[in-house]
Formats: C-alpha cells, sequence, structure tokens
C-alpha cells in the first residue's frame, strides 16, 4: 500500500509543478520570442495562456502581461489597431501597466500610448506594512490616472463620508502623495481602518472612474498608566457626626453635674448635715449649662471640621496624581508611532 | 579628663537641657474658693466656712507625666463675729500624676495641712492616692472632671488614725491654647475611730474657681 502511495508521489509531483509554473514559462518564452522578433510563435503562446481553455492558472497580473505582450507583437505584425486593443484591455485590469522604452519599439509605445487615451482608469499602488514617526516620517501613496484627468483624493476613516483631501486638481500619469498622519483636525490619526479614495473625471473622455484602497493604521506609543479611581465613601473620613453623638454629649454634660450632685449626699456623712450641698450647686448648674449648650451646638454643627480637612487634601492628592498621570500619558501619546498595513476592506 | 569625654560632658550640659526643655511644658495657677470645714465632735456640730486662696505650680513632661505643687491658706469662721472656733488654714501639697490614657490621670502625693486657732495648732500630714479622668464635652475645649482618692495614710495631731478618709472631686474646664478658667467641686471626708462612745467626724469642701496658664499650646483632649 505504502509503495502504491510513494510511487503516485513520484510520478504525479513532476506534474503538479510543472502545471503551476507553466504560464509563467510560457510568458518568459513570449518574452524572449518578443526580443526575437518572432512574432508568430510568440502569438501562439500568448493566445493560449488568455485563452478560457488553457490548462494553467494564470494569476491577474500574468493575464496583464499576456495582454501587453499581445498587443505589441500585434503592433509589430502591422495590426495596430488589434494591438491597442489588447493595451486596453491590459490598461482597464491595470492601469499602472507601461512599456518599457528598453524592450520596446517606438511603435509599440506609440500605440500603448493611444490606448492609454483612448482608456481612462485611475489606480493605487498598494502599500506595504511599514512604521513611521510622524514628526519625521511621511506614508507615501502613489496614484496614477492612464492620461490627463481631473483628479480628488482624499484619505478618510472607513466608513465615514468625510476625510482629508491630500490632493485635487489636474492629474496625467503617476503621481506620488505623502501624508503626514494627521487627519483634517490636526490630530494624529486614531488607530482604525481607513480609505484612500480616489476619484476623476477624464480629461479627454468625459469618464469617470474610483478606485479606494483600504489599509488600517495602528498608533503605537509605551503602555499608558491607569489614573486613579474616584474616591469610594469607605476611603473617606465620616465628615458628619452621628445624630446620636449629640446625645452622648449631653449625657456626659449631664453626668458630671450628676456627679457634683450626689458627692455631697453620697460621701458627705449624715451627721454632718448638709456638708457642702450648696456649694456644689454650682458645679451642678456649670455642668449643667455645659452640656446643653453643647448638646445644642453639636446638633447644629455636626461637620466634623478635621475630617472635612482631611479629606479635602487626599481628594487635592488624588486631583494631582491623576494631573501628574494624565502629563506622562500625553507624553507617551506624543511619541506615538503608526504602524500601516495593508487592509481587506472597512472591517474584518 | 579625656578630652573625648569632656566633649561629651559639655554637648551634654548644652543640649540636655534644650532637649528637656522643649518637652516640658510649665503650668501656673490661681484659684480661689469657697470653703467649708464641718467638725462633729463629741456630738456637737462646729460648721465654719470661708475663703481660701491658692497658687499651684506644675511641670507637665511630653505630655505625659506631670508633678504639681499647691500651696493654700484662709481663714474659716463660725459666724461673722469672731469665736474660739475660727481658725486659719495653711495647706502644701504636692501630687504626681502619670496620664495613662488621653483622658486618665492617676496620681499620688503628700498634702501637710495645718490648722490654727487661739487655741492650738493641728497638724494634718496626708498620703493620697487617686485618679481624675478629664471628659471631653460636646463644646470645644471644655471637659468636665471627675477625681476620686483614698487617703490610705492620715496622721493628725491629737487624733487616732482616722478610719475613712476619702475624698471626691467634680467640675468643668474650658482650656484654651495658653489659658484655663475652671470650676470644681471638692469634698473630703474623714471619720476617726470612737473613742468612750463618741466619734470624731470631720468634713472638708470646696467650690473653687482655678485660673491656669501655660507655657506651650495644650493639645486637645482626644475624645474617649
Amino acid at each position: 500500500m505504502n509503495r502504491v502511495a510513494l510511487m503516485a508521489v513520484v510520478y504525479l509531483s513532476p506534474a503538479l509543478a510543472a502545471a503551476q509554473g507553466n504560464t509563467a514559462e510560457l510568458l518568459d518564452r513570449a518574452a524572449r520570442y518578443h526580443a526575437d522578433l518572432d512574432m508568430e510563435r510568440e502569438l501562439v503562446i500568448l493566445r493560449q495562456v488568455i485563452s478560457p481553455s488553457s490548462p494553467f492558472v494564470v494569476t491577474h497580473e500574468q493575464r496583464v502581461l499576456a495582454y501587453k505582450y499581445l498587443g505589441a507583437a500585434l503592433v509589430v505584425l502591422g495590426q495596430a489597431d488589434s494591438g491597442v486593443l489588447y493595451f486596453r484591455a491590459a490598461l482597464e485590469r491595470d492601469p499602472f501597466v507601461d512599456l518599457e522604452t528598453q524592450k520596446f519599439t517606438p511603435a509599440e509605445i506609440a500605440a500603448f500610448n493611444q490606448a492609454k487615451r483612448l482608456t481612462f482608469g485611475l489606480g493605487v499602488r498598494a502599500i506595504a506594512v511599514d512604521t513611521i514617526d510622524p514628526r519625521t516620517e511621511r506614508l507615501t501613496f502613489t496614484i496614477l490616472s492612464t492620461h490627463a484627468a481631473d483628479l480628488r483624493v482624499q484619505l478618510r476613516s472607513a466608513g465615514t463620508a468625510t476625510g482629508l483631501t491630500l490632493y485635487a486638481g489636474d492629474n496625467d500619469g503617476p503621481r506620488e502623495l505623502q501624508w503626514n498622519g494627521l487627519l483634517a483636525d490636526g490630530r494624529l490619526a486614531p488607530s482604525g481602518r481607513y480609505e484612500l479614495v480616489l476619484a476623476g473625471v477624464s480629461r479627454l473622455t468625459q469618464q469617470s472612474d474610483s478606485t479606494r484602497l483600504y489599509f488600517s493604521v495602528q498608533q503605537d506609543y509605551p503602555p499608558l498608566e491607569d489614573t486613579l479611581p474616584a474616591l469610594h465613601t469607605d476611603e473617606l473620613l465620616p465628615e458628619q457626626q452621628p445624630s446620636a453623638v449629640a446625645s452622648r454629649e449631653l449625657f456626659r454634660g449631664l453626668g458630671i453635674a450628676a456627679a457634683a450632685f450626689l458627692i455631697p449626699r453620697t460621701l458627705a456623712n449624715g451627721e454632718l448635715r448638709d456638708g457642702g450641698r450648696s456649694l456644689a450647686t454650682g458645679v451642678v448648674g456649670v455642668a449643667s449649662v455645659a452640656a446643653v449648650a453643647g448638646f445644642i451646638h453639636r446638633r447644629r454643627h455636626r461637620e466634623i471640621t478635621a475630617n472635612i480637612a482631611a479629606n479635602s487634601l487626599r481628594r487635592a492628592e488624588r486631583v494631582t496624581t491623576n494631573a501628574t498621570i494624565l502629563k506622562r500619558n500625553r507624553e507617551r501619546l506624543d511619541q506615538a508611532r503608526l504602524i500601516v498595513a495593508p487592509a481587506a476592506g472597512i472591517g474584518p | 579628663m579625656n578630652p573625648r569625654r569632656v566633649l561629651r560632658v559639655t554637648v551634654l550640659l548644652i543640649v540636655g537641657p534644650a532637649a528637656l526643655a522643649s518637652q516640658v511644658s510649665v503650668q501656673a495657677g490661681v484659684h480661689i474658693a469657697r470653703a467649708e470645714h464641718r467638725v462633729l465632735d463629741a456630738g456637737a456640730l462646729v460648721p465654719t466656712s470661708g475663703t481660701l486662696f491658692a497658687a499651684s505650680l506644675a511641670l507637665d513632661v511630653r505630655d505625659r507625666f506631670e508633678i504639681r505643687g499647691e500651696a493654700l491658706g484662709g481663714h474659716f469662721a463660725a459666724t461673722s463675729t469672731p469665736s474660739v472656733d475660727d481658725h486659719d488654714v495653711a495647706e502644701l501639697q504636692v501630687l504626681g500624676a502619670v496620664r495613662v490614657r488621653p483622658w486618665l490621670e492617676l496620681q499620688a502625693g503628700p498634702v501637710m495641712r495645718s490648722l490654727s486657732s487661739p487655741l492650738g495648732r493641728q497638724h494634718w500630714t496626708i498620703v493620697r492616692v487617686g485618679a481624675e479622668a478629664h471628659i471631653p464635652l460636646a463644646l470645644e475645649h471644655v471637659r468636665g472632671l471627675l477625681g476620686g482618692y483614698w487617703m490610705p495614710l492620715v496622721s493628725v495631731s491629737g487624733l487616732r488614725k482616722p478610719d475613712v478618709a476619702l475624698s471626691l472631686t467634680a467640675g468643668v474646664q474650658w482650656l484654651g491654647r495658653r489659658v484655663g478658667i475652671g470650676t470644681v467641686y471638692q469634698l473630703e471626708r474623714f471619720d476617726f475611730p470612737s473613742n468612750a462612745g463618741t466619734q470624731r467626724l470631720e468634713e472638708f469642701s470646696a467650690l473653687q474657681l482655678r485660673i491656669t496658664v501655660w507655657t506651650s499650646i495644650r493639645k486637645p483632649v482626644s475624645p474617649s
């Protein structure tokens, strides 16, 4: 059984690899034929690549390349109109496609330029994962219109209607736009998904086109400190005496008065008759007045001044500490860098 | 003498009193009292009354220990007209106190008292032990006083040691930052042993008005 599986792998592996590699190989051969001006063979190969019945996997880029070479080959064979059609097919699929002057003849390039004039398309080159320091660095977007156009480029948070206009005006061909990481309000772009929207109208054909590039921005900064939470009641001292305290104080004062009243009546020897009772009345009176006055005072002024001051101090300390933490956090946010990466759309 | 030792002693002589002074508070006070002295002897009750004047000086160390000296004098009269029962009183007392709680002091000390009348002079020597509680009241800086003393050693010239010798006080004080004013009622009871079927009883009672000043700012009494 194992032997059968091993033999199947030995026989099938080269075939699978060949299927994947054939399109690239065919395109390489076509390019060599083009350089050797062997257009007949080149056309056979390229038509095989773009044919729907091609047995091989053809990527988007490979198909664009095939159209480009087909157009060039047909121009060389004197079928310029057909060549322009294939060039347009290539441009419609990828506006960034171009003919290298060292590989293609002026006639081919002229036909290609005619195709660009007839085809209106906008393009934006994909960005790679990058980290920029917004204080010193810029993120570069490469955009393109196939020919002269009135172009508007806007950068906005994904899903919103308005954003920062990076460019508005005439454009013809590629253009590099730089973004400093700030939004229209002058603040650093918060973490999230963004889109770069290109919209334009051809100055030659009055056609309109648009395209967009999604990317994500992640702010990268040192970890922020938490501010102190609000003080709970159990962290603060009571600022008012319980109402029972006034009664307790009253009983204390009356207790002193009672003691002064009872001393001559209990400690004094009865045989000495009325020893000191009239004198004790003085303290009884003063203590009673102090007790009642204290009771009234305590009922009217239940606040505990020392505790109020201590609580105010704690609150002030918290406010000061939080202000310091916020200051430190702001300093850390000021050092934020932006990690930019391609994204698939406005959301996961 | 070793120079190092000389230096050390010099530093101690300079720094020691200064350090001690920073922890010591001096109190001076005067009081005036309306007092009664009642004596029952051989069935006859002799009540006398008079006004007493006193001055006191106290040292408070680290708000914990206190030693107080008090000198008192006055005249007791039985009626508005002079009689043989009239007598003068002079008293010197020294009291040591330790504050075991912010509101409670334990006290002890000797009292020397002299009662002089036209008939003779009587000397009292008393050692008293007791406690005084300071009870904060609702009004700020006002406190109540309650004190109780036992006098285990009492020696009175011409008399035997009393069977009962007790004293109680109650009062109210207002304490400012450097001045205090208070009123205190005090009662002392002495029951002497019976002799030939009769018993001598004596009682001193007084209502004092005290004014005290001190050198350092007093800390408020903590509420109990």
